[in-house]
């Protein structure tokens, strides 16, 4: 019996320890790339570029990682690029595995491009890029002013007002799930430039279309901590938020589980969330009106264009909006149950905001009070 | 500002959340206790939690029942805990070292055994798990205000409570529990009139995993529906705490959770009335290092009043 017992042990260990490594992606080292790409290169646009996709996180987010590698899986079936992904997980305990693996693989040389993205790689990458000059990199989601760097940025503040001014005309309105008081919530990872460009962009849409809507803010303080999301989801409930948009990765998941328990509205982020929760999570997905769409995909298929036709400007950032296709809502499912009126609100704003005659601010402009306005509306 | 504080306090639907919120920390800080009584460390908690919560998920979802998911999860929980025992009591590893080995495990493991039981990897989008049910006590329901606080958990958060008089009566009502305590105050004693200690150990790490994983289980099929990777977000070391702070007695440490509890769930309102965030998530850790002072404080004086 007991040494049954130390043999299974045993096998668990073995398995504990490939699993280890499996999890990781194995990726701490940089896998050799393909052999015969440091020859002569060929001439630019005919070259399938070799490429390097760092995920600090994990894929499988449904939305934001995912979207980038599903616009890299796509530009290589289509020949153009071929990649390899290193997946490097999201605690702070990986946070040392991202900035040895972006100096890895830049200091081995044989990738022609490496993708990368958010903005908690942004310092590391200034770095990175300035020691390794001749690598070029993308950087999607953040801006880094270096010569060998494109940035990609979405106006995930125009995004944002779109999503508030349809948040703010369903609590005004007379639709199921809908509550007497005008509040909405927004549930956002961390208080970071990013998170509060969705909320500043959320905020100004909301106000327009209706001044009397209050907006009650919270943040989760990290993007993983799903019960966090939930319970500060089920705090805007008890506060009468009857539509809650959650800005928070996977710990957004936490909030629309709130919302469908409580029988309140939820609005999706990144990728079509209500699609994702179908396959196992019908009342949320039910809760689900619609999603904020942050198409990194787009963005990477978008740069990779303007590099092929020798478009790019290295050192410059490129700023996606609803006209690139950078940012915009779902528009299948649920959001078919949106009365008209609002749909047609929607159809009025984003040609507006797009040309500029709508004018939304941005966290990003550090003069701008995010504190201040956030405070202001607060129910 | 301290107005609308002391009227969020005592809300029904705070108070009925602190019970909510502590069950999970709850469920490890029992675990801890058991492991630590016997002298056994088990700094393993969060990625046994992770582990858990994922088994719970993947078995619910196979067999359509909550009850097997939630035996699988208890199940493995034991499993991982003495995987932590063989290497420490076995092969004489640092049982710290252990500990660690096995939250990374539940860290990055967990995402790749969902990605073979699902080809899902940072969500369970594709496990239609179940969720264990929640409880509504007859009568007491009824009763205004209490009702509405102690009526209508999830079964595991009354599990939960119940397993702190169970750890209680283990501990210090039954044989099992003396030798657990003797061969963790002094292994040498023990052993000296015939207990094993090994074993012993090897049963207190089994009961600890066996804890952790309800606590588990209650992340992924209580307080949510499914299991997302790093779920568990740090309960397992805040457990270790409790633990601490409740000096290893189970109605101590009960105590200390629920101040966790309290103060997490505080935290969660206080930032709706404009408070920034990194000070509100301070609350519980603030909490802690008060409750450690007053602690320190009052040994202190009592010590001094002996000597005198």
């Amino acid at each position: 019996m007991k040494k049954y017992l130390s043999v299974l042990l045993a096998a668990l260990m073995v398995l504990a320890i490939m699993a280890g490594c499996g999890g990781n992606g194995g990726s701490s080292t940089p896998a050799p790339a393909p052999s015969g790409d440091n020859s002569t290169p060929a001439p630019e646009g005919t070259k399938v570029w070799n490429v390097a996709n760092i995920v600090n996180g994990n894929l499988g987010d449904k939305s934001f990682f995912d979207s980038c590698e599903a616009g890299l899986k796509k530009l290589q079936d289509d020949g153009l690029i071929k990649y390899k992904t290193f997946e490097l997980g999201a605690t702070d305990a990986d946070q040392p595995k991202w900035v040895s693996t972006l100096d890895e693989l830049s200091a081995d040389g044989s990738y022609d491009l490496i993708v990368c993205g958010t903005y908690q790689m942004d310092a590391y990458l200034n770095e990175c890029a300035a020691k390794y000059p001749d690598q070029k990199y993308f950087i999607y989601d953040a801006e880094v002013a270096q010569p060998n760097v494109a940035s990609i940025t979405f106006k995930q503040n125009d995004l944002g007002y779109l999503v508030g001014t349809a948040a703010a005309l369903m609590t005004s309105s007379s639709m199921e799930k809908i509550n007497s008081e005008k509040v909405i919530g927004f549930v956002g990872g961390e208080d970071g430039p990013v998170i509060n460009d969705f909320l500043v962009g959320f905020i100004q849409g909301a106000q327009a279309a209706d001044p009397e809507v209050k907006i009650d803010s919270q943040y989760v303080g990290n993007f993983y901590d799903t019960g966090r999301g939930k319970e500060i989801a089920n705090v805007m409930v008890n506060n009468k938020c009857d539509v809650i948009w959650g800005v928070a990765g996977g710990a957004g998941n936490g909030a629309a589980e709130a919302a469908a328990e409580h029988n309140v509205w939820f609005i999706g982020v990144d990728s079509d969330q209500e699609a994702t929760f179908s396959a196992s999570q019908p009342q949320m997905a039910a809760a689900t009106i619609f999603s904020g769409l942050k198409n990194c995909g787009d963005g990477v298929i978008y740069m990779l264009n303007k590099l092929n036709d020798g478009t790019i400007e290295w050192g410059k950032t490129t700023q996606l909006g609803i006209a690139e296709g950078g940012v915009g809502l779902t528009n299948g499912g649920n959001f078919q149950k949106l009365p008209d009126d609002i749909k047609k609100a929607l159809d009025d704003v984003a040609p507006k905001v797009t040309s500029g005659e709508i004018k939304v601010d941005t966290a990003f402009d550090e003069s701008f009070d995010v504190k201040g306005l956030r405070d202001s509306v607060r129910p | 500002m301290l107005q609308s504080i002391i009227g969020i306090i005592f809300s029904e639907a705070f108070v009925f959340s602190i019970f909510r919120i502590t069950t999970p920390i709850l469920f490890a800080a029992l675990a801890a206790v058991v492991a630590d009584r016997a002298g056994v460390t088990n700094i393993g908690l969060e990625g046994i939690m992770m582990i858990s919560a994922l088994t719970g998920v993947i078995f619910s979802a196979w067999t359509q029942s909550a009850w097997i998911g939630l035996l699988c999860a208890i199940l493995l929980g034991m499993l991982t805990a003495l995987m932590i025992g063989f290497f420490a009591l076995k092969l004489k590893t640092d049982i710290i070292l252990a500990g660690i080995a096995v939250n990374m495990l539940g860290n990055g493991g967990t995402v790749f055994f969902m990605y073979l039981a699902s080809g899902d990897r940072g969500y369970s989008a594709n496990l239609a798990s179940k969720v264990m049910p929640t409880v509504n006590i007859p009568v007491l329901q009824d009763i205004p205000v209490l009702g509405g606080i102690l009526s209508g958990h999830n079964i595991l958060t009354y599990l939960a409570f119940i397993f702190v008089a169970l750890v209680w009566v283990l501990l210090y009502k039954t044989p099992m529990g003396l030798q657990i305590r003797a061969v963790g105050e002094s292994p040498n004693a023990a052993d000296s009139v015939g207990v094993s200690v090994n074993r012993i150990k090897y049963i207190a790490l089994g009961i600890s995993g066996a804890l952790a994983g309800m606590g588990g289980a209650f992340m992924s099929m209580g307080y949510m529906s499914s299991f997302n990777t790093n779920m568990t977000a740090g309960r397992g070391f805040i457990a270790l705490a409790a633990e601490a702070m409740g000096r290893g007695e189970p109605i101590g440490t009960m105590l200390t959770s629920l101040l966790f509890g309290f103060a997490d769930a505080l935290a969660n309102n206080m930032q709706s009335l404009g408070l920034p965030q990194e000070l509100v998530a301070m609350t519980p850790y603030v909490f802690t290092v008060v409750g450690l002072a007053v602690y320190a404080a009052s040994t202190l004086k009592k010590s001094r009043k002996k000597l005198e």
